[in-house]
């Protein structure tokens, strides 16, 4: 019996997976609401299946940064009436205050994968003081370089070079006390 | 020290005339055994090469070991190793020239030529180690002058530059001793004599101008060592990593150099005084004095080191805890002791002895200092980088430890190579002791060499 071990665990392998992706065929669809109670961010999302509310079904929230999407806590149960409910941070940076939310069925058992999206202007305004941006420092780029540094540092490599530029001249005042000599000789 | 090894002695013409017999004598005839080495090195420096072409065109990620963490691997390393030896230009010619050690003489040209070799296969470690080496233009056009990366380059091509210079201009006269003594030589190389020795006649207004730039040059090139020494260091103190958050990593790293160019020098000494019989030049009196040099820089170094680990290790700040006690007690300890014995406590007691300060006993400490020297520099980048300040998590397994791969330990045996090259080349072509600085070092009578053509 031992060597239909591999086969029959094979064929219930198969049959669950067939199982599986029958079940994943259930469509869940996602409405995103959003809310403000007393300075609370409160995203609701409704999820309903043929016209039906879907209970104890997990939602995770994410929201979109500049790469990828920024999850928000763990995945929510939706409650009784289909709904699941999120305290959102007020502390998400955004450009302009807009943020971008995705609630989102990743797989399930029974649902397919869904995500929905909606924009709110939760986001919290970043402002850069940018005044710095143009100051010589250490820090800046090359073109930003404080003056003082820039003429240390020519001074130095001009020095250096300066001496061994003399050096190499020398080699020749060499070669022609030489020639002289030879002239004189 | 023996009373015959310190005589100063006046000798005739004749006598220097065979001086410059035996050091001109390496020149004339190149044995069996000495083309047979310098076609190995061709070899090893080929097949480095080749090794190369191999990284640069297949993936990086295949032909090295080179990760996300560990970037720099023993590409790096090899590089603070060749700069560090590059450093025995400076001790070994120009300090001892600056403070009147009348022993520098015979060694002072074999010193420059290793500061040569070392300082154009550290900058070439460099390239190599680059990711994009056809961007290395980029780094002079548009590099930050605040960076110390700038100051790298800036600083070794203008050493580099520096020590060709050196050692040219005291080659003059030898050159002329060449044209003259050296005839039968191909034309090619008598031309070469002729045109390098710059109308050379010995004449004192000659000599005044030699001797004033040489000792303005000597005196550049001791700042210049230091400085690529001190600038290679911030390039990692300046790197946000715990092993390298130091604030005495200039010093710990000139001081490495110092022990590591006097471990260098020991070696190339005892090297060209059996392949080049110069026993008579390179006497047991400079392996005596070497001996005594390395005591003294395994002390400082040995100082250093203990400046640079047990101080953080007595305060086992969070910070530093993870890559010490790696050091120390976890899975680099046997390589890190290991060093620590053989780099500094061996070449800081074993030439305590007098017997160990014979040119054989030497020879065998410099050559364990040196690959102690080697691994310890390989200590300080690898387990740095892969010590960074988050954790490493959800990585290959691969980036989380460096082993280098075939790719790279040919590159590196290749620079080494490359070396020993340019130093036996040079030693053929060209007089690897200086004949007039010994005899001038040695004679009483300076005229007798001045007028001497």
């Amino acid at each position: 019996m031992k060597k239909y071990n591999y086969f029959l665990t094979t064929c219930l392998s198969i049959l669950f997976s067939i199982a599986t992706a029958f079940a994943q065929d259930k469509v869940a669809k996602i409405a995103l609401t959003f809310e403000t109670v007393d300075s609370l961010h409160v995203c609701k999302a409704f999820v309903t299946s043929e016209g039906q509310p879907v209970v104890e079904l997990p939602i995770k929230l994410s929201v979109k940064r500049l790469f990828t999407k920024l999850p928000i806590g763990d995945a929510v149960a939706t409650d009784s009436t289909g709904v699941a409910t999120f305290e959102f941070p007020n502390d998400i940076p955004s450009k302009d205050g807009k943020l971008t939310i995705f609630a989102s069925i990743v797989e399930d058992e029974n649902f397919m994968d869904t995500e929905v999206s909606g924009e709110v202007k939760w986001g919290q305004i970043v402002v850069s003081d940018n005044s710095n941006v143009d100051e010589r420092s250490f820090s800046a780029g090359r073109d930003r370089a404080p003056i003082y540094f820039i003429a240390i540092s020519l001074l130095i490599i001009g020095l250096i070079w300066g001496t061994l530029l003399y050096a190499v001249l020398q080699v020749f005042k060499i070669k022609r006390l030489g020639k002289l000599e030879e002239i004189k000789e | 020290m023996s009373e015959n090894i310190n005589k100063h002695e006046t000798f005739t013409q004749a006598e220097y005339m065979v001086m410059k017999d035996d050091l001109l004598r390496p020149i004339e005839k190149v044995g069996k055994a000495g083309k047979i080495w310098i076609a190995f090195l061709v070899a090893v420096l080929l097949a480095g090469v080749v090794a190369y072409i191999i990284q640069e065109t297949k993936s990086k990620y295949v032909t090295t070991s080179l990760r996300d963490y560990t970037m720099w691997g023993i590409y790096i390393s090899n590089f603070l190793f060749m700069v560090a030896i590059g450093l025995v230009g400076v001790l070994m010619s120009a300090i001892l020239k600056l403070t009147n050690f009348e022993w520098y003489r015979p060694l002072s040209r074999i010193a420059e030529v290793i500061a040569i070799g070392a300082i154009m296969f550290g900058g070439i470690s460099i390239v190599v180690a680059m990711g994009r080496p056809d961007r290395l233009l980029n780094l002079l056009l548009h590099g930050r002058i605040q960076s110390p990366i700038i100051w790298d380059v800036i600083g070794i091509t203008t050493d580099l530059t520096a020590c060709i210079i050196l050692l040219f201009i005291p080659l003059i006269p030898s050159l002329v001793t060449c044209k003259n003594h050296l005839k039968n030589l191909p034309k090619w190389q008598l031309k070469m004599y002729n045109m390098l020795s710059f109308g050379w006649q010995g004449t004192p207004e000659q000599w005044q101008i030699l001797k004033k730039t040489m000792k303005t040059l000597t005196a550049l090139v001791i700042p210049l060592g230091v400085l690529i020494c001190t600038i290679t260091a911030w390039l990692f103190a300046t790197t946000l990593r715990a092993e390298w958050d130091s604030t005495n990593f200039g010093a710990y790293f000139v001081s490495n150099a110092f022990l590591l160019s006097v471990a260098v020098m020991t070696f190339a000494t005892f090297v060209f005084r059996k392949a080049y019989n110069l026993e008579k030049y390179l006497t047991e009196m400079h392996f005596d004095k070497l001996g005594q040099a390395m005591v003294l820089m395994a002390l400082i170094h040995g100082y250093f080191n203990i400046n640079e680990y047990l101080i953080p290790a007595y305060k086992m700040s969070g910070l530093h805890e993870n890559t010490l006690l790696n050091l120390f007690v976890g899975k680099e300890a046997g390589f890190y002791w290991s060093v620590v014995i053989f780099g500094i406590i061996v070449p800081f007691l074993l030439p305590l002895f007098p017997k160990m300060r014979k040119p054989l006993p030497l020879f065998i400490i410099s050559i364990v200092v040196l690959i102690a020297g080697w691994f310890r520099l390989y200590l300080i980048v690898i387990p740095g980088l892969l010590h960074p300040y988050l954790p490493i998590q959800d990585v290959p397994a691969s980036w989380t430890h460096y082993f280098p791969s075939a790719v790279e330990m040919t590159v590196v045996a290749a620079t080494f190579a490359g070396v020993l090259l340019v130093v036996t080349l040079f030693s053929r072509y060209f007089p690897i002791i200086s004949v007039w600085e010994v005899a001038e070092g040695e004679l009483e009578g300076k005229e007798e060499i001045f007028n001497y053509k």
